[in-house]
């Protein structure tokens, strides 16, 4: 065997191992530097974090408020809802397909496709899977009495929102949907997916409505979702396991949701209920005010809708068509007209307080009107005439003639003044979204609004103040301005705001005239109405009822002009759309609480033949029925559904 | 040093591989230590078993019997047989690493293994003994000749096959670990030190160009921050592609990127690449100096940490035993590598020294590279902490390790015969 030489050892080996050996030193002093940094200098930040990791609040839902009306009638509520669930962990995986066949045989779902729910979340198997929602009581008794032969199966139940009365108040109470993202950003206390008032008092009450939200602390693990279950009464309770099976507990530190507070609204909803019968079939509003405080107590707009469509997440088609159906539109505040002869109270009013009428005033009506100027002509409904006319009579037999002269002396600015002092041309106020404040027009008005244009379609005319006068030519209104307009005269010169929160402290104007200038056109609607022995009657006078003073003024609103409508022979040959809108404004002096109404019908023709016999029945249903002077139980659905059948 | 050396045939050897009287010799406060060590990286997986799967603990005691095993037998046989074989062990791990490159199947992304019928083995791990192994029999049998520029060289030729190979996999980790060993290896084999410091010059050149390829990279646009977490994957993914796409040969990967970014910006993106490092730093900052005490870990029972069995073991320690628990084990580690390095200081055999340099230094750099990525020091890269971490090849190869290391006192004796 071949002797190799062993090779030279190099010298400075012992040295240089050193070196490695200060080197490991160095580095492994600088893990425990580092270590010193992070455990001890910075310990409180790492122990801050830690524990934010660890604990998860899971959030415990509030119930929203309930919504009562005019003697504590209950109109929103939440009820129960229960969500039957499947829990795929809970069941030992042979008897899954078995399960899934019996919920097929007792409630009547599908096997096939909670099958495949179950195979999506294979690996989070404590996932709670929706199998039903919102099942009826006897599938709940079902589901429990079988409870032995389905394991895994567990009942969760929500509050939900209810609607007592369906449609009856719908456009008012309005309806929930989730919030949107900017909403998320803005609220505080709010989370995705929450449901918020989107129209009506649920919107404008949104944040009294929605309670406070609790929480129970749990364990968070990096993944997976703390499953919420319910007990027998519907107590919520944190599931022993996360949806990917980790145990968790409860760390302390529940905070218990807080229910929203109860919103009372002025709101009859046997008078709403009577007003949207009234109007079942037509297009239009009615709006009930109490005339002293301008609370609301009914505000139909028909057609209507059903908030409770909106509840279950379900029935996604009928809600996307229902949005954008007109059934939305709130026409009582949304929607603007032009009031006809209704206008003539805040003409009358105007003309008594700026000097250029008095009671002993009086025009010649031949049926016509001519300009001085112009000579252009303009018609009076009555085609021979009223004869010689005071304002009282001009108020009750609705003669525009007069209104002519006075409107003419009064020029545009008074007019717009004075309309905007009773409440048109400007948002009334109401707690209810998206109100229209319409248009009274005005010299700056005109300017404004043909900014760009040549100079003469900028200028205001005289013909132009004839036709608002008797509110028409550009005069828009919403029928809850009218019914302000009426309170007006009832309550002795107040402007009211209205409101549907009775909580709310009533607000009113100074007074804004005379009590001469009442009286005087107080007068002239009580003959609008009366049944008086001479001849003629009042236009108002289908609304007359025995031992009761009701004062009004019809109008009959023209959507086309004259020549449109004349090329027919009778009414009846008009084209839907080109018909008359008919107003009808009334009030009641003598019963507490006076009230203040509105009528529109859209295109309904006349305002004495269509609306007048509405407001009778208005005016004796509410003082029959109303629920605060009566000891009797306040309206019931079942009740209101009975008067709603004919 | 001043023993004399004999005359000694490295051939020699295999009538001598095994001598009982030899067992005499052996080391006491090395198995002490390894023991402690051990008993701790059981206790530290018990409680990280303990809420997942109890099955790592126990078949983590069977790796250390298995390992034990191992060692046994490597203490018996003398290093100098199987630095002989050194080249054969050589050749055989680069041609299973040029057969994983077309035969292996890919684990947990970048890890590839090679099936070998009755079970599947890690190349890239024998590569590091290996490595160790060819280094100790090359630099040994060349002695002073290390002085000259080619041999110097050549030593790099023969630690940059595997390495290249390794990186193909692509497996950047364990590339890493063998780096270091060529240094430490090669310094204490005694080559010139202006040698070294040119070549360490030329790595730490490798700044800038790092400093270039991560200019301009930004995997977190505004529209990524504010999509949600399936438009956070849709986005992540066509910025990958289109890296991928884009990338030329020289350039990093898109998912090297993004562990230098991480480590950039640990805090900027709490749910992304500075995820784990973060997280672990919460786990060992939220341990405060004595630690929430046994089995109450919070970020590891919650899973906040990922792989706290294996890479981010340490976390665990430091969270449950505190700044005091964690030092422990690093004055335990330090303690196990310079007794380590006092074998290779007391070896008369060239080749004994630097196989126990070799291993210390791997070990050692193990510790390091683990530890560091724990506290946040360093960005993440797979690298398990020895005795702690969960896994059966990685325990043997320490156990193998801490075999070779105890072979060497043993043997020294013999020369004064």
């Amino acid at each position: 065997m071949a002797q190799t030489k062993e090779p030279e050892r190099y010298e400075g080996v012992e040295r240089r191992l050193q070196v490695v050996g200060v080197c490991l030193f160095a580095l492994f002093g600088l893990l425990c530097f580092q270590l010193w940094q992070l455990q001890v200098v910075q310990r409180n930040r790492f122990e801050e974090e830690s524990r934010e990791n660890s604990q998860g609040l899971t959030r415990l839902k509030s119930s929203r408020g309930v919504i009562h009306g005019r003697g504590g009638v209950v109109l929103a509520d939440n009820r129960a809802s229960t969500e039957v669930a499947f829990v795929p962990g809970e069941c030992p995986k042979a008897r899954i397909p078995e399960v899934c066949a019996r919920l097929q045989e007792l409630i009547g779902i599908k096997a096939d496709a909670l099958m495949a729910k179950v195979e999506s979340v294979a690996k989070a198997p404590y996932t709670q899977l929706t199998v039903k929602t919102d099942v009826s009581k006897s599938e709940h008794i079902t589901i429990e009495e079988h409870a032995f032969e389905l394991p895994g199966v567990v009942a969760v139940s929500s509050p939900q929102r209810r609607y007592l009365f369906g449609q009856t108040g719908g456009q008012i109470l309005g309806y929930l949907s989730e919030i949107n993202p900017e909403e998320l950003q803005d609220w505080q206390g709010y989370y995705m997916m929450d449901l918020v008032g989107r129209s009506g008092v649920e919107r404008v009450y949104e944040q009294p409505l929605h309670g406070q939200d609790g929480y129970a602390m749990v364990t968070k693990y990096a993944s997976g979702a703390a499953q919420l279950r319910t007990d027998r009464r519907g107590v919520p309770f944190v599931a022993t396991r996360d949806s990917l099976g980790h145990s968790l507990q409860e760390e302390g530190g529940r905070r218990e949701p807080v229910a929203g507070n109860p919103l009372y609204l002025t709101l009859d909803i046997g008078l709403q209920a009577k007003c949207e019968q009234l109007l079942a079939g037509e297009r239009g509003a009615i709006v009930v005010l109490e005339a002293e405080t301008g609370g609301v107590l009914a505000l139909a707009s028909a057609p209507g809708y059903d908030p409770n469509v909106f509840v279950n997440r379900g029935r996604s088609e009928s809600r996307s068509e229902l949005t954008t159906s007109e059934k939305m539109r709130n026409r009582a505040i949304q929607e603007i007209y032009p009031p006809g002869s209704v206008f003539k109270i805040a003409m009358a009013v105007a003309g008594l307080e700026e000097g250029f009428i008095n009671e002993n005033t009086r025009y010649f009506c031949g049926g016509t009107f001519t300009l001085p100027a112009g000579g252009r002509s303009f018609k009076c409904h009555s085609k021979w005439g009223h004869g010689s006319t005071g304002v009282i009579e001009a108020l009750a037999y609705s003669c525009d003639v007069f209104f002519y002269n006075n409107g003419v002396k009064l020029d545009i600015d008074r007019i717009s003044k004075w309309s905007h002092l009773m409440g048109m041309g400007d948002k009334t106020g109401i707690d209810l979204p998206s109100e229209t404040p319409g248009i009274v027009p005005s010299r700056e008005w005109k300017a404004k609004h043909f900014e760009g244009k040549p100079e003469w379609e900028r200028r205001w005319y005289t013909g132009e103040t004839v036709s608002v006068s008797i509110g028409q030519g550009g005069l828009s209104t919403t029928p809850l301005q009218n019914a302000v307009l009426m309170a007006c005269i009832v309550n002795g010169g107040y402007r009211v705001r209205p409101y549907l929160n009775a909580e709310a402290d009533p607000e009113r104007s100074e007074r804004l005239f005379s009590e001469k200038t009442c009286k005087i056109v107080t007068e002239g609607l009580r003959m609008c109405v009366a049944k008086t022995e001479g001849n003629p009657q009042g236009t108002g006078r289908q609304a007359h009822i025995e031992g009761m003073t009701v004062i009004g003024k019809t109008g009959t609103a023209q959507v086309v002009g004259n020549k449109f409508q004349d090329k027919y022979k009778s009414e009846e040959d008009i084209p839907y759309e080109m018909r008359d809108h008919a107003w009808f404004v009334a009030g009641v002096l003598d019963r507490e609480p006076k009230i203040a109404m509105c009528i529109l019908v859209e295109h309904g023709l006349h305002g004495g033949s269509t609306a007048c016999p509405m407001a009778k029945e208005v005016i004796e249903y509410f003082y029959a029925n109303d629920p605060k002077r009566q000891e009797q139980p306040a309206a019931t659905p079942a009740a209101v559904a009975k008067a709603e059948t004919p | 040093m001043a023993l004399t050396t004999t005359s000694f045939d490295v051939h020699d050897t295999t009538l001598r591989a095994f001598n009982i009287r030899n067992l005499k010799r052996i080391d006491w406060l090395m198995p002490i230590l390894v023991l402690c060590l051990a008993a701790i990286g059981w206790a530290t997986l018990y409680s990280a078993s303990n809420t997942s799967n109890p099955l790592f603990f126990k078949r983590q005691i069977l790796f250390f019997c298995a390992g034990l095993f191992v060692a046994l037998i490597i203490i018996c046989v003398d290093y100098r047989l199987f630095v002989s074989l050194a080249p054969l062990m050589y050749a055989v791990v680069v041609l299973m690493l040029v057969g994983v490159l077309f035969a292996g199947e890919e684990r947990k992304g970048s890890e590839r293994w090679l099936n070998l019928g009755l079970f599947s083995v890690q190349p890239s791990e024998f590569s590091k003994l290996a490595l160790i192994y060819m280094l100790a029999w090359y630099l040994g049998g060349l002695g002073n000749r290390i002085r000259k520029l080619h041999w110097f060289l050549l030593t790099f030729v023969i630690a940059g096959i595997p390495m290249v190979l390794i990186l193909k996999q692509p497996n950047l980790g364990t590339a890493l670990t063998l780096a270091p060993v060529v240094v430490i290896m090669l310094f204490a084999a005694g080559c010139r030190v202006w040698h070294m410091a040119a070549l360490l010059i030329a790595a730490i050149s490798i700044v800038p160009f790092v400093w270039f390829e991560m200019k301009g990279f930004e995997p977190s646009p505004p529209e990524y921050v504010a999509a949600n977490y399936y438009g956070k994957l849709k986005i992540r993914d066509a910025l990958r592609e289109q890296h991928e796409a884009n990338r030329k040969p020289y350039d990093l990967h898109w998912h090297q990127k993004m562990r230098i970014y991480g480590y950039l910006h640990p805090e900027s993106d709490k749910k992304e690449s500075g995820w784990q490092t973060y997280q672990s730093m919460i786990a060992v900052g939220s341990g405060g100096l004595s630690g929430k005490g046994f089995l109450n870990s919070t970020q590891t029972r919650l899973k906040y940490l990922p792989e706290y069995h294996t890479d981010f073991i340490f976390s665990l320690l430091a969270e449950e035993r505190g700044f005091i628990g964690a030092a422990m084990v690093i004055a335990l580690f330090t303690a196990f590598l310079l007794r380590g390095l006092s074998f290779a200081l007391d070896c008369p055999d060239m080749t004994g020294t630097l196989l126990a340099v070799g291993v210390v230094t791997i070990l050692g750099f193990h510790v390091f590279i683990n530890m560091g990525i724990t506290v946040g020091l360093l960005p993440v890269t797979g690298i398990p902490l020895p005795f702690l971490s969960y896994g059966g090849s990685f325990y043997s190869t320490t156990m193998v390790c801490v075999g070779i290391l105890m072979n060497i006192p043993m043997r020294r004796k013999m020369f004064v015969y």
